[in-house]
């Protein structure tokens, strides 16, 4: 593979010689208040009516017929600038530094880079908030969170409230790839998926990509949700934080070496536990309950050509007291930008990420008489060079490889029992997984442009391990038996799978405000969370496709109106997509996937297909602003020994989703935001029947239906106020007050429905509601800047 | 591994204080009534019991009816038969074992029910029961003052060790003051001496939470604790592994709910008319212990 990759650099380089009477100006466009990188700047050229945008890093590269040219460089919240350049004898390198203008306009506007971007780009499907806005946003307890802020956008869901992870048009948790920094995260929540584990002072660019996903992603298939973090002042040293309900927050980024470099270092942590402390009694003096994040990344530029980067993540999560458990997700990326010729651009990153938990009995004393530990992980190694060629004005061409890694720690575990030990040991897995790709985004004329590409993802499930072949699955959906058992060793291929994913969208313009744009994608994936309970728990496994486990395959169609009124103030777009989704993973009843070393017999496969309509009015701009989004689906399996084998809707379907989003500037001191969502509440299975077993009423379903039921509808009020304060700590700086309220009229929205026997008399039987927030939650918080 | 998952759900219940429950009502369609077979049976000398009803809708709490007029049979290995009559005519059907117990220990057991025209079948195993060492009790003071027991007291274990060989299946059952633990969340079931089939404890003590489990809470002096272990089949584990994943309040980690598989068959396999329930046979083993203050060991 790395050979193809030299040959294709070579080959792009040697173009580049030929066009004489062509220039190019190339370089980078940051953010003059801290010398960040600035994401998708439009760089407009007026005389030739044509232009691009600067890629995560900032770079962009136009390359134009000899002439003098206007760059009108635009992003929103900031200065728009002309820039000047002579394209008359010689390729023109120029860096552009665009100044906030936050200050002087005093109002909030929900990012597109430009402002009539969303109907002229090629992207659908495409969603972001941006960084200010979610600050903005009210949020549960006051901790502002990336996650909790995407599902109010279309498309977006989560099975219920205080669930783990997100859904995207119909899609499990584990089918979005969570990137921070190009790494992935395996678990992105803490305290069980109240938090997100992003640092929000630390987050630069958020971007969800739902449908029309470019070639360069791969290997999830539902979605991508790309973090990029901040990547430090450049030019000043600057403090801030924070201090919540729940975290603390506290970031330093500075300069360094004369400049060339900058730094961030970003660490919240949890307090409940510090402020409880004193209330404890000697019992409970021992016992843990935090949970952190440490957020790090340095830049440094070596030279004009070469740029490099390292970040990393660390954060975890503890409970406990004598038996205690916890997990976190460790990511370190180390990133090297190279501009080949003003034409060429590489990234190429290297990366490590690590998801791991650990139970323990003794976690307070060591017991060596009676115990039990255990630990789990999936630990990923990749390196992932991505180039960027700009060869005229018409086309981008991307390209590019990924090499992966991945060794799966399903289970380890040591039993101690009156002093005898016994090792409980899942055998670890080892798969890797390839890919190449190439992209082009062409405008093929003024009114059509189109992104088209092909990815190859090859997978290989290696030993040293073992592979089961099963019983065939019977209609009822029992545990299957193991019939064989192959033994493998050590770097021999167990499984290959190989596929080939197009990709396509196209862009075709009805006018100066409005368009329609449709997109195709195929998606494979190679990693599964197993999961049976209606939300994700850190305890869940990741686990490698096998010759059991075939990869999951979506198709997806889209198809969407775009337009803008009012000079770009209201922004409007009706999308619909349909998804076919295949090998998508069951289980038996009542399936044991924790330390099962045969987990593969309590899995069931099928297909599953999701289809739906989104609707989204945003008002971009002014001082009161915000966004409505509708969106109708649906979202389908149909498992082999499930439901008889016919159709059932998914746990996480909800037909009717809403949110509303509302933020209002007063003025200079004070911002006021509200939010309301409501949606249909998810499928459930009821008993129809009961019987009387030893005392007890158990359920029994007569039809053996799956999900036939609905839980009550939910919705949800909440409120927010920030003032500004006059100055930061010590009369420096800025800071400011974050009042919220979240579920302001106090609303139980059931998280599920579940049956059970009366407490008093376990013959009789009842339904009962289930909700996570069975109250109104206020909360406090004050950030400050200096 | 369920039990682990338990433990979590409390740990995760105990932090998060916003969550609450309230009963609500729902509309299920019922299905159609079937016989329900609740026939445990043990190797003990003494009236053995097997219960004949009929389910009925899920929210219709009106008094369960009984299935009366059946014929119940268990057969041994042997082909001796054992007949169990309803003598009150309250779909009751004992068998008085004083003189002839259903003792076999490895060998199968057959139960047969004739209910108006179907014939339905199931069959167990007797299986092996190790004896209890010992039952012992430490000094013990919870935190906080619990909802059931003293705040002070006596922590109670058993002793007692798996056989040799993988599979062995126990139900441990407790009384404290001869009344039994018998809520379905109360139920402690072991595979060889741990929690499952994963966690290779094959020939071992019972596992420490395995061994306290049998307390539920804190003893006084001259407390009684009676330990009962029953053997039971891998299939019976399974069962009531379902039985008290079914009987658990919903949150945020519960399974879907799915039907509990049951081991009686209806002869005719083509017959509509299903049945519910299940069908066991275990050797069981006592201890009972009365607590004495003066022989607790100090608290750790």
């Amino acid at each position: 593979m790395k050979k193809l990759l030299l040959l294709l650099v070579s080959l792009f380089s040697t173009w580049n010689a030929y066009s004489q009477d062509k220039f190019t100006v190339s370089g980078y466009i940051k953010d003059a208040a801290n010398g960040e990188g600035l994401i998708g700047v439009s760089v407009y050229v007026q005389e030739a009516k044509t232009g691009t945008q600067t890629n995560p890093y900032g770079f962009y590269s136009l390359t134009l017929p000899k002439g003098t040219y206007n760059l009108v460089l635009t992003y929103v919240g900031f200065e728009k600038i002309t820039k000047k350049v002579e394209l008359l004898s010689q390729d023109v390198k120029l860096d552009v530094e665009l100044k906030d203008d936050s200050k002087l306009l005093q109002e909030v506007v929900i990012t597109t880079k430009k402002a009539d971007d969303n109907v002229k780009s090629l992207e659908m499907s495409v969603n972001k908030v941006d960084i200010k806005t979610m600050q903005k946003m009210p949020a549960l307890l006051g901790e502002v969170d990336i996650i909790k802020s995407i599902q109010f956008l279309p498309g977006v869901t989560s099975v219920g409230e205080g669930a783990s992870g997100f859904n995207v048009r119909g899609g499990g948790i584990d089918q979005n790839l969570v990137l921070l920094d190009e790494a992935p995260v395996y678990n992105s929540s803490h305290l069980f998926g109240f938090f997100s584990v992003f640092n929000p002072d630390a987050v630069k660019d958020v971007k969800l990509i739902k449908g029309g996903i470019p070639s360069q992603y791969g290997g999830r298939v539902s979605s991508i949700l790309d973090v990029r973090m901040k990547e430090g002042n450049s030019k000043k040293p600057q403090f801030s934080g924070g201090i919540g309900s729940i975290f603390s927050r506290f970031t330093y980024e500075r300069p360094f070496l004369k400049d060339k470099g900058s730094f961030i270092v970003a660490l919240r942590r949890s307090y409940i536990d510090i402020l409880a402390k004193p209330f404890l009694n000697s019992d409970l003096k021992g016992t843990s309950f935090y949970f952190y994040d440490f957020t790090a990344k340095a830049n440094y530029r070596v030279n004009e050509k070469n740029t490099v980067f390292l970040s990393g993540y660390f954060g975890r999560d503890t409970f406990g007291a004598d038996f205690g458990f916890n997990w976190g997700n460790a990511t370190t990326s180390f990133r090297w930008n190279h501009v080949f010729n003003n034409k060429l651009f590489l990234n190429n990153t290297i990366f490590y990420s690590n998801y791991d938990y650990a139970l323990q009995s003794d976690l307070k004393q060591k017991n060596d008489q009676d115990a039990f530990r255990w630990k789990s992980n999936i630990i990923t190694y990749s390196i992932k060079p991505d180039f960027t060629y700009y060869p005229n004005t018409k086309n981008t061409i991307t390209f590019g490889g990924q090499q992966t890694y991945y060794t799966f720690n399903p289970g380890q575990a040591v039993a101690i029992s009156g002093g005898v030990e016994r090792t409980i040991g899942l055998d670890d897995k080892f798969a890797s997984e390839s890919a190449i790709y190439v992209g082009n985004e062409q405008k093929l004329t003024s009114k059509i442009s189109l992104l088209y590409g092909l990815r190859y993802s090859l997978y290989n499930y290696l030993g040293k391990g073992k592979a089961y072949d099963l019983s065939p699955v019977s209609n009822d959906g029992e545990r299957r038996s193991i019939i064989k058992t192959s033994e493998y060793s050590w770097g021999k291929s167990i499984q290959q799978y190989g596929n080939f994913e197009p990709r396509f969208a196209a862009n075709i313009s009805l006018g100066q405000d409005n368009s329609i744009k449709l997109s195709y994608n195929r998606l494979a994936q190679y990693l599964h969370l197993l999961s049976n309970t209606t939300a994700s728990s850190p305890l869940d496994v990741w686990t490698p496709s096998s010759n059991n486990i075939k990869p999951q395959l979506a198709d997806q169609y889209a198809l969407g109106y775009f337009h803008n009124f009012k000079d770009n103030l209201f922004e409007t777009s009706v999308e619909v997509y349909y998804k076919d989704l295949y090998n998508q993973i069951d289980y038996v009843r009542n399936a044991d996937l924790l330390l099962n070393p045969a987990v593969e017999a309590d899995l069931l496969f099928g297909k599953g297909r999701a289809y739906g309509a989104e609707f989204y009015v945003k008002k971009a701009k002014g001082k009161f602003n915000g966004w409505v989004s509708y969106t109708l689906a649906r979202t389908e399996r149909k498992i082999e020994g499930l439901n008889q084998n016919n159709w059932f809707p998914s746990r996480i379907d909800k037909t009717h989703n809403l949110s509303v989003v509302a933020i209002y500037d007063l003025n200079k001191r004070w911002t006021f935001s509200s939010n309301f969502t409501f949606s249909t509440g998810t499928p459930a299975s009821f008993p129809t029947n009961k019987f009387i077993w030893q005392g007890y009423a158990l359920p029994h379903n007569y039809y053996d239906t799956r999900n036939a039921y609905r839980i009550p509808s939910s919705h949800r009020l909440d409120f927010a106020a920030t003032r500004q304060t006059k100055y930061g700590f010590f009369k420096r700086g800025t800071g400011e007050w974050v009042f919220s309220v979240y579920n302001v009229y106090n609303r139980r929205n059931p998280f599920s429905v579940f049956v059970r026997q009366n407490e008093t008399d376990p013959t009789k039987t009842e339904a009962v509601r289930y909700a996570v927030f069975g109250s109104i939650i206020p909360a406090v918080t004050y950030n400050f800047k200096f | 591994m369920k039990n682990i998952r338990n433990l979590f759900s409390i740990y995760f219940l105990s932090v998060f204080i916003f969550s609450c429950t309230d009963v609500i009502d729902i509309n299920v369609k019922e299905g159609v009534s079937q016989l329900s077979v609740d026939a445990l049976v043990n190797n003990k000398p003494e009236i053995q019991t097997i219960k004949l009803t009929l389910t009925q809708g899920y929210f219709d709490n009106s008094a369960i009816k009984p299935a009366l007029g059946a014929t119940v049979f268990v057969f041994d290995q042997d082909s001796v038969a054992y007949e169990f009559k309803d003598l009150k005519k309250d779909g009751v059907y004992t068998y008085d074992a004083k003189n002839k117990p259903l003792n076999k220990i490895g060998k199968q057991y057959a139960l047969y029910v004739k209910y108006g025209e179907d014939e339905f079948v199931s069959i167990s195993k007797l299986n092996r029961v190790p004896k209890i060492d010992s039952i012992n009790y430490q000094v013990e003071k919870l935190p906080i003052k619990p909802e059931n027991g003293p705040q002070e007291g006596f922590q109670p274990q058993f002793y007692a060790k798996d056989f040799e060989g993988e599979g062995d299946c126990y139900w441990v059952k407790s009384a404290k003051n001869n009344k039994y633990f018998s809520k379905a969340t109360e139920i402690q079931v072991a595979y060889d001496a741990g929690f499952s089939p994963g966690s290779k404890t094959d020939g071992l003590l019972f596992i420490l939470p395995i061994r306290t489990s049998v307390g539920r809470e804190l003893y006084s002096d001259k407390d009684t604790l009676k330990v009962d272990l029953y053997s039971i089949t891998q299939e019976q584990f399974y069962y009531l592994q379902f039985v008290q994943q079914v009987s658990q309040d919903g949150s945020l980690f519960s399974t879907p709910l799915a039907n509990i598989p049951t081991n009686i068959i209806n002869r005719n396999s083509n017959s509509a008319k299903k049945a519910v329930g299940f069908f066991g046979i275990s050797a069981v083993s006592s201890m009972e212990a009365i607590i004495d203050k003066n022989k607790a060991k100090p608290k750790k």
